[in-house]
């Protein structure tokens, strides 16, 4: 069993926590209590409320003892700080995180974090359906 | 010196103001096209650049790569701590100073590496702090990762060290006075000053020594 922390309650997040507390141990952070609420029956891990850049928060989540991180929060620059510090300092080892802006993409990719763009995903998959 | 400053809010603002008074060069960016329109008006000689500055073209644009200094005051932590973090990685910026909005926050900012964060908040509450208590006493600074302070004594009428000479006060060890501020003048001690009421001494010491001191200058707290 794994331990997974997802920030960032929005939609892709309620969805991946769901889907990911089916098996594994799942911690979803969000500073919002309507969007923990949001995530219902089906859920079966822990919620915490609070801002992820207060270190007390990331540590409460349990970042010490997390295999995985996962950053979707809607704020780039939020999950780009976030993930250098899970990496550099508590050696998460897989990080995956949402950036809107490809240039950020650019800048950031090559320190071995997994960055997720969804225009580029969305470009790859339309070129593979239409041509 | 050529300082960048990201954000031009009220602190960003009045820093390009007196860093170009000082006949620093500095280039200002912020995100707002109104902000950059009256900071035309009101700042000559700076560069104004309107745009996000944690994107590194935005930097570039405000020539980031020459600067000494990059200096970030935007309301936004996350922003701050990638502003500064750009800056290092990218334009190789050897000093980052970056103004910190939440104080707990704090921590990241340094696990980000950035050079100089001012908790702006703490500092206040200090401040406040110590205009708002009766105490005589005050810690002014701890430096040397809080092994050494420096403290504020306001020295009371009935202590026993008044109208005494320094060379006659016996201090505790590794404790210095190092002004007596009476009135306007400020004074550096010596051996012969005389300790009057009403004098506000500054004295640095060991951490593990500060009651000690307290208590040779002014008795029992």
């Amino acid at each position: 069993m794994k331990y997974i922390i997802i920030v960032g309650c929005g939609k892709t997040g309620r969805e991946l926590a769901v889907a990911f507390s089916l098996q594994d141990n799942v911690v979803i952070v969000d500073i919002n209590q309507h969007a923990l609420n949001s995530l219902g029956e089906d859920f079966n891990g822990k919620k915490i409320l609070g801002n992820a850049l207060d270190v007390d928060v990331l540590e409460k989540a349990g970042i010490k003892e997390a295999d995985i991180l996962v950053l979707l929060t809607g704020n780039d620059n939020l999950n780009i700080v976030i993930s250098k510090v899970a990496k550099k300092r508590y050696n998460v080892k897989k990080i995956a995180l949402q950036v809107y802006d490809t240039s950020k993409k650019k800048i950031f990719s090559e320190q071995g974090l997994i960055i997720v763009n969804k225009t580029y995903i969305l470009v790859e998959v339309f070129k593979k359906c239409l041509l | 010196m050529f300082i960048v400053i990201a954000g031009a809010g009220r602190l960003g603002l009045l820093l390009a103001k007196k860093l170009r008074e000082d006949v620093h060069q500095v280039s200002i960016i912020d995100k707002s096209e109104m902000v950059c329109k009256r900071l035309a008006e009101e700042l000559k000689g700076v560069l104004i650049i309107q745009g996000d500055a944690t994107v590194p073209e935005i930097l570039k644009q405000a020539k980031v790569e020459k600067a000494d200094v990059l200096v970030s005051t935007t309301s936004s932590d996350a922003d701050n701590i990638i502003i500064c973090d750009i800056a290092k990685e990218v334009f190789s910026i050897k000093r980052t100073v970056s103004r910190v909005n939440n104080p707990k926050h704090l921590l990241l900012y340094k696990y980000m590496g950035v050079d100089v964060p001012i908790d702006s908040t703490s500092i206040m509450a200090r401040i406040v702090e110590e205009e708002a208590s009766f105490s005589d006493v005050m810690n002014l600074l701890s430096i040397k990762k809080g092994r050494l302070s420096i403290v504020r004594v306001d020295i009371p009428q009935e202590s026993s060290v008044v109208n005494k000479e320094l060379k006659d006060i016996i201090l505790p060890p590794n404790s210095v006075l190092i002004s007596i501020i009476r009135g306007p003048e400020i004074t550096v001690p010596t051996g012969s000053t005389k300790v009057l009421a009403n004098d506000e001494v500054i004295a640095v010491t060991l951490i593990d020594n500060e009651k000690a001191l307290i208590k040779s200058l002014i008795g029992d707290l």
